[in-house]
């Protein structure tokens, strides 16, 4: 009888155990997909470049996919990171170039954690991404706290 | 249950496998043409000019520096009654100033800061304090250069700057700031009805990201009395990006040259002044008296990147003296207007030989 009422117990909690991996598992995909709504190119509001955001692994990375004046205009060569100050990078092509890393999402349509390269000075700052509408980006650069930054709005592109 | 632990194991493990090195660029070969026809999903972005263009000196959140002159003669006039034209003056008060020197401090906060808007509040402190020698005065305790020696002058103000682009190429700026400015302490500071204030507005252009102009008015009290002058800027940066202007004239004209993204040296000069309320005075008259200081300072400043966003500005160059001439000004703390044709007469016409000067800063550069 003991064993009986021991069996019907292990069973039940192996049920709840599935239930909440599953309820888990549910939650963990429905916040990954609501993060992915990141991914896509977008416009930053000089409109100097487009930027291509991708999922890869668990973070958000935007690399540079298109620029307005793809040649520099004192080589006439396609533009390179020259405003680095680690010179190993000063010749890597702009194109291509990630400037977005290590984004993670942390809800409510916020993506923190990451960094952002202005190839125009060569300085990285700290970055928190805000989608204000499914269309629209507010990206603010900071120094240590938010309060010492600029926010960038960035709009989405539709690639044909 | 066990294929099910097993299939959770697997996604995780796989989640953790897929990091990345983020210091590297991306690798993969990609067709880029297919980005060049994109358009925006919710039709037409508006353009924005940003307030600033290539390889300007940076501007500062927060600042301090030490700010030194070396020896001078100051001639002071006795307090009375000259026209504007007086020259000449007999000497009442005379001094060898050995050493003026004092600690300027600076902040400058963005309260809003989007491509659509940027305002900025900041709060600014500066303080001079005066050592003399060969000090030669009727009146030894309460005289203008015993004043100067006991309490120095001091500034406080407070500071607002907002940018307004109006498309990706026009844009207004206006700079308000309120400044109280006098020998007072810090343990004693003077009545806010003495608070002196200055702005300007300015429209310009930004055709470019090497160039910006502007032209616009200012009420200033850079020249020591307060004046409403036409302003222009011009910012400009060399095709090679190795040379370039930034001129906010008639407040400051610097050349600059660039050696990298992180350290430059600007040659030119800046008129620099407030008025300042002296205290401690005995007056004939039922008036105070403010000392117009204004001077010109042809410099050479050499300022670099020490650490990240922090800067480090070394500059020396010759104060030339334009004024330091005092004005009777009302109780109740207002000011007048002379401007370059009004004939309101001066409390006193004072002469102070030039100086060679340093100072010495480092910064909190803005992104």
């Amino acid at each position: 009888m003991l064993q009986l009422i021991k069996q019907k117990n292990m069973k039940a909690m192996a049920k709840l155990f599935t239930l909440v991996c599953i309820l888990t598992l549910t939650m963990s995909l429905t916040k990954e997909e609501d993060g992915d709504r990141l991914n896509g190119v977008w416009e930053p509001s000089n409109g100097k470049v487009r930027v291509k955001i991708e999922k890869i692994g668990t973070k958000y990375y935007g690399k540079i996919v298109w620029l307005k004046e793809p040649l520099d205009p004192t080589t006439q060569k396609p533009k390179v990171d020259k405003n680095n100050p680690d010179a190993s990078m000063q010749n890597v092509p702009l194109k291509g170039y990630r400037l977005l890393k290590d984004f993670i999402y942390s809800g409510k349509d916020e993506w923190t954690e990451g960094t952002i390269y202005d190839p125009e000075n060569g300085s990285l700052y700290s970055c928190v991404i805000k989608m204000k509408d499914n269309n629209t980006l507010d990206i603010r650069g900071y120094i240590g706290v938010k309060a010492l930054g600029r926010t960038d709005v960035w709009k989405r592109l539709k690639v044909k | 249950m066990k294929y099910f632990t097993l299939l959770l194991f697997l996604i995780s493990s796989t989640r953790l496998i897929a990091q990345i090195d983020s210091t590297s660029t991306t690798k993969e070969e990609e067709d880029y043409s297919i980005y060049e026809n994109a358009t925006f999903n919710d039709g037409q972005s508006k353009i924005y000019c940003n307030p600033k263009i290539f390889d300007l000196s940076p501007a500062r959140f927060v600042s301090i520096a030490w700010d030194q002159q070396l020896p001078y003669d100051m001639k002071l006039s006795q307090i009375g009654n000259f026209p504007t034209d007086t020259t000449n003056v007999k000497p009442y008060e005379t001094a060898n100033a050995n050493r003026t020197s004092g600690i300027r401090v600076f902040a400058n906060i963005p309260v809003i800061s989007s491509n659509k808007f940027l305002w900025q509040m900041g709060l600014n402190y500066w303080n001079m304090k005066y050592d003399f020698s060969d000090i030669n005065t009727p009146l030894p305790d309460k005289s203008v250069i015993n004043q100067l020696e006991k309490n120095g002058l001091t500034t406080m103000g407070l500071h607002s700057t907002a940018f307004k682009p109006l498309n990706a190429k026009q844009f207004i700026l206006v700079q308000f700031a309120a400044d109280l400015s006098g020998n007072y302490k810090l343990s004693d500071i003077q009545n806010l009805k003495f608070a002196r204030y200055s702005g300007a507005i300015l429209w310009g252009k930004r055709p470019n990201d090497r160039k910006q102009w502007a032209i616009g008015l200012s009420r200033t009290y850079r020249a020591g009395e307060p004046n409403i002058v036409p302003i222009i800027m011009y910012n400009w940066t060399s095709p090679t990006r190795k040379w370039g202007t930034e001129i906010l004239f008639p407040a400051r004209i610097h050349v600059r040259k660039n050696f990298n993204s992180r350290s430059l040296i600007l040659a030119g000069y800046e008129l620099e002044g407030q008025s300042y309320r002296m205290g401690g005075i005995p007056m004939m008259v039922n008036k105070e008296l403010e000392i117009r200081r204004g001077e010109l300072r042809f410099r050479l400043e050499f300022q670099r990147q020490i650490w990240g966003f922090i800067w480090g500005t070394m500059q020396a160059g010759y104060r030339y003296n334009y004024t330091f001439n005092a004005d009777y000004t009302e109780r109740d703390g207002s000011d007048f207007f002379r401007g370059f044709v009004g004939t309101q007469k001066y409390a006193m016409i004072n002469e102070l030989g030039g100086a060679a000067y340093f100072n010495l800063g480092i910064h909190l550069v803005s992104p």
